[in-house]
């Protein structure tokens, strides 16, 4: 996720606050020790408990696609090798899920579905990824508002409204996403 | 092909890990309910670090340290483009950022 880190006149700095909730991170603010959920971007306790941090859409593709579509780009030093996930092994194992015991819905879809998330208002839709193509492009209806999701160039999946504003996409295995937005609905 | 490794729950492994790996092995407290669900402690504030001072490189550059296959987070805005690795994001989870003159973060 990517997030705009303003707060009316407070640039927060946000660190890792070693908590977990809806296995998920929890991100704290070293300005006033906020605790932040970082999928839902809003103040869960703290001084600045309510508020939101406003989305900056991003997109997830692979680095080969992303360097084709933006070949100035700059790229976050890594200053040792990495060259896999930490996480490889949990990523092979499609039966397990979350870390604590977590409610989602598994009746709809397999726990590592990969879906791309979209909200508005009250409204949740998840679009499986196996459904956007190369190219793609499709309306969604998410409440009462149409929404157009593209697989852009560059790998990523991006979602705009019908006035053509960007709304971020967030893309999630199944079961994170059911788990924050239990009353979603699927396009598949 | 894009490799579908993605997760929202990003942090949450990092942290696991870091638990899991250290020699008092830490138990979870409660830290409290919010909205009907646990929020757990596992570590202490920044024991994973996150980033605050990024430092770049290049495309060209980061050819060497990327590799084709990498999933990466990226944005971009005006003639600014910037991406993150997220195997880089699992060391760090958190980049506190700036695109085209605004703080921004990127969150894993």
């Amino acid at each position: 996720m990517v997030y705009a880190r303003d707060i009316g006149d407070t640039t927060l700095t946000l660190i890792v606050s070693g908590k977990l909730w809806r296995n998920s991170l929890i991100m704290m603010d070293e300005e006033t020790g906020t605790l932040w959920s970082h999928v839902l971007g809003e103040g869960i306790e703290g001084p600045l408990a309510g508020r939101k941090l406003a989305s900056v859409p991003s997109v997830q593709t692979t680095w080969a696609a992303w360097q084709a579509a933006h070949p100035g780009t700059r790229v976050l030093k890594k200053s040792e090798e990495i060259r896999s996930s930490r996480y490889e092994s949990y990523f092979q194992e499609s039966d397990r899920a979350g870390i604590f015991r977590t409610f989602w819905l598994q009746d709809r879809l397999s726990a590592k579905t990969l879906v791309h998330g979209l909200v508005v208002g009250p409204h949740a839709v998840a679009v499986v990824d196996s459904a956007l193509g190369p190219g793609a492009e499709r309306l969604v209806e998410v409440g009462d508002a149409t929404v157009t999701v593209t697989r852009a160039g560059d790998g990523g999946v991006r979602a705009f409204t019908a006035g053509g504003v960007e709304i971020q996409v967030r893309t999630a295995f199944w079961f994170a996403w059911s788990g924050f937005y239990p009353n979603t609905t699927i396009a598949d | 092909m894009i490799r579908t490794v993605f997760l929202a729950a990003g942090g949450a492994l990092a942290i696991l890990l870091l638990v899991s790996a250290s020699a008092q092995r830490p138990e979870p407290t409660v830290h409290g309910v919010f909205d009907g669900d646990t929020m757990y402690t596992l570590l202490p504030p920044d024991a994973i670090p996150a980033v605050r001072n990024p430092e770049y490189v290049t495309g060209v550059e980061a050819d060497r340290q990327m590799s084709a296959d990498e999933p990466v987070i990226g944005v971009t805005a005006g003639d600014d483009a910037v991406c993150w690795s997220t195997w880089h994001l699992d060391h760090h989870e958190i980049v506190n950022d700036r695109l085209d003159g605004s703080a921004i973060a990127a969150t894993w």
